[in-house]
């Protein structure tokens, strides 16, 4: 009996221990320590209820810079692309400093509120995120790919079913190819570790937003081709920024600069500079 | 979401528990049979390493053990894992076989040294009272030598086991659903990270305690004879 009680109490202690390091390190904003120990959703609630984010000088920004040409490793080995110019001209904008961190995909939402102001990440806007965070106005339309090797006799829905699928943890792509019958999904921590395994023939297919796709089969042009979704009956998405639930302060003014930045024609400039080339 | 809610959608949901179960079978699948492979080749890796020529120069297969030792030791195991799955065998489909072997061969670099310090720890004159009595090399070594060895071996054994155990956490990187793995699928799909992390936590504490606990009865076990 008494041995159970030390068991127990030992138990107890470690997870107490657990959550108190855990709630130390993860509240950088005062806003979020007094909620802490609930984990993420609260001091996201907290947040909500006590200030904006706008109040900060400098805008933590999360990225998973995997998802070329939205973002990717720039030459300097910080996050370069699409989002990021958008995020800095859009921080140019609100008068406030923009830092970006680069982190797993996955954790991007549950870190929005604690480790990070914003999320850019060609995140689409699905009624689960809406739960947990506040979207922008969406900022660009993109529809999954599916990534199939040449030789493929993959061409229509009907030919997912009961397919080795490659995906990236977390990502739309990653929804959609585990509610596929039969399906048996791969999640990987990067897009192109997905394509690489198609590659060595592990997976049947990868699918994966639009823009990234045509990315990666460009860079394998002889083995691979990128299918448009519409043929599967994949739904059109937009993608969209991040923001702590509740903040609408903060909403409001990315939506105000993002629409000032689309009729001064900077937005147009960025995506032909990113996405379309020239 | 109140603690009730994120405890259902981060185990209840959608038969979320079975995503748990499913990746600790996987763990436990790849740290056994890692775990014999690297008992095994250790084992051979320690006896290379000890052996040496009649004039008591150390053989050629001594600086082939050092050199895989040297080697393993030097370079970080997830980066061995890629290396496993992306280059050595990327033409295998089967995640857990290549995971298994990737950990194994990490694991008998240090079972090696652990085996061998079990044996450097056996008194000289064990080996020289083996020889004085007639007794050749290698059957002093397996009659002799060894058993003793193997209570030097066993506490630390059981700690490379339970390091092995938690190292194959980082499996996901190569897209096998490990239990760390799962938790990380189920905090992208409820956006909650508390529940996922500590109920994961939780489940390696439990199995590793169990573990120790186990390992425990052997060592009281074979120290019986200790007592005359």
């Amino acid at each position: 009996m008494k041995k159970l009680l030390a068991l127990v109490l030992t138990g107890v202690l470690g997870v107490s221990l657990l959550t108190a390091c855990g709630s130390s390190s993860s509240a950088p904003s005062a806003a979020a320590e007094t909620a802490s120990t609930e984990g993420e959703a609260a001091s996201v609630e907290a947040e909500a209820s006590s200030g904006s984010a706008l109040d900060k000088d400098t805008l933590i920004i999360g990225t998973n810079a995997a998802f070329p040409p939205f973002e990717y490793a720039g030459d300097d080995g910080t996050p370069a692309g699409f989002d990021i110019d958008l995020i800095n001209a859009i921080g140019e904008k609100l008068g406030k400093k923009v830092e970006v961190k680069d982190m797993e995909f996955d954790s991007l939402v549950a870190s929005i509120g604690n480790k990070i102001d914003i999320a850019i990440a060609g995140m689409t806007v699905t009624e689960e995120r809406q739960k947990m965070v506040d979207f922008s106005d969406s900022y660009y339309e993109a529809v999954q790919n599916v990534i199939v090797a040449k030789d493929s006799a993959i061409a229509s829905a009907d030919d997912l079913k009961n397919k080795k699928i490659g995906v990236q943890l977390g990502t739309t792509g990653d929804f959609i190819a585990s509610d596929i019958e039969g399906s048996e999904v791969s999640q990987y921590n990067k897009a192109v570790d997905a394509v690489n395994d198609l590659l060595n023939g592990r997976v049947d297919c990868v699918i994966i937003d639009a823009n990234p796709a045509q990315e990666f089969v460009s860079q394998h042009a002889e083995e691979l081709t990128a299918l448009e979704g519409t043929q599967f009956g994949f739904e059109t998405e937009n993608y969209a920024i991040a923001m702590p639930k509740g903040d609408t302060a903060l909403v409001e003014a990315v939506n105000q600069a993002l629409k000032e930045l689309k009729e001064d024609g900077t937005f147009d400039k960025l995506v032909a500079a990113n996405i379309t080339g020239e | 979401m109140t603690i009730g809610e994120k405890f259902t959608a981060a185990f209840i949901a959608e038969n979320r528990w079975q995503l748990y179960l499913k990746g600790l079978g996987i763990t436990i699948e790849i740290a056994f049979f890692a775990a014999i492979i690297g008992l095994m080749l250790g084992t051979v890796l320690a006896l290379m390493n000890l052996s040496t020529h009649k004039n008591g120069k150390p053989a050629v297969v001594h600086y082939l053990a050092t050199a895989y030792v040297d080697i393993i030791r030097g370079t970080p195991s997830v980066l061995q894992l890629l290396i496993m799955w992306f280059i050595v065998m990327k033409s295998s489909n089967n995640g857990v076989l290549v995971a298994s072997l990737s950990f194994g061969l990490n694991s008998a670099a240090y079972v090696s040294e652990i085996v061998r310090a079990g044996i450097l720890a056996v008194d000289k004159g064990q080996m020289e009272a083996g020889r004085s009595l007639g007794l050749t090399k290698g059957m002093t070594m397996r009659y002799v030598v060894l058993p003793q060895a193997m209570k030097n071996i066993i506490p630390p054994m059981g700690n490379e086991f339970i390091t092995l155990l938690k190292e194959t956490a980082i499996v996901g990187y190569v897209s096998l659903n490990d239990l760390t793995r799962a938790a990380n699928l189920i905090q992208s799909r409820t956006y909650e990270a508390f529940m996922p992390l500590i109920g994961a936590a939780v489940i390696y504490f439990v199995v590793i305690k169990a573990l120790t606990l186990a390992l425990g009865v052997l060592e009281r076990r074979l120290r019986r004879s200790d007592n005359r």
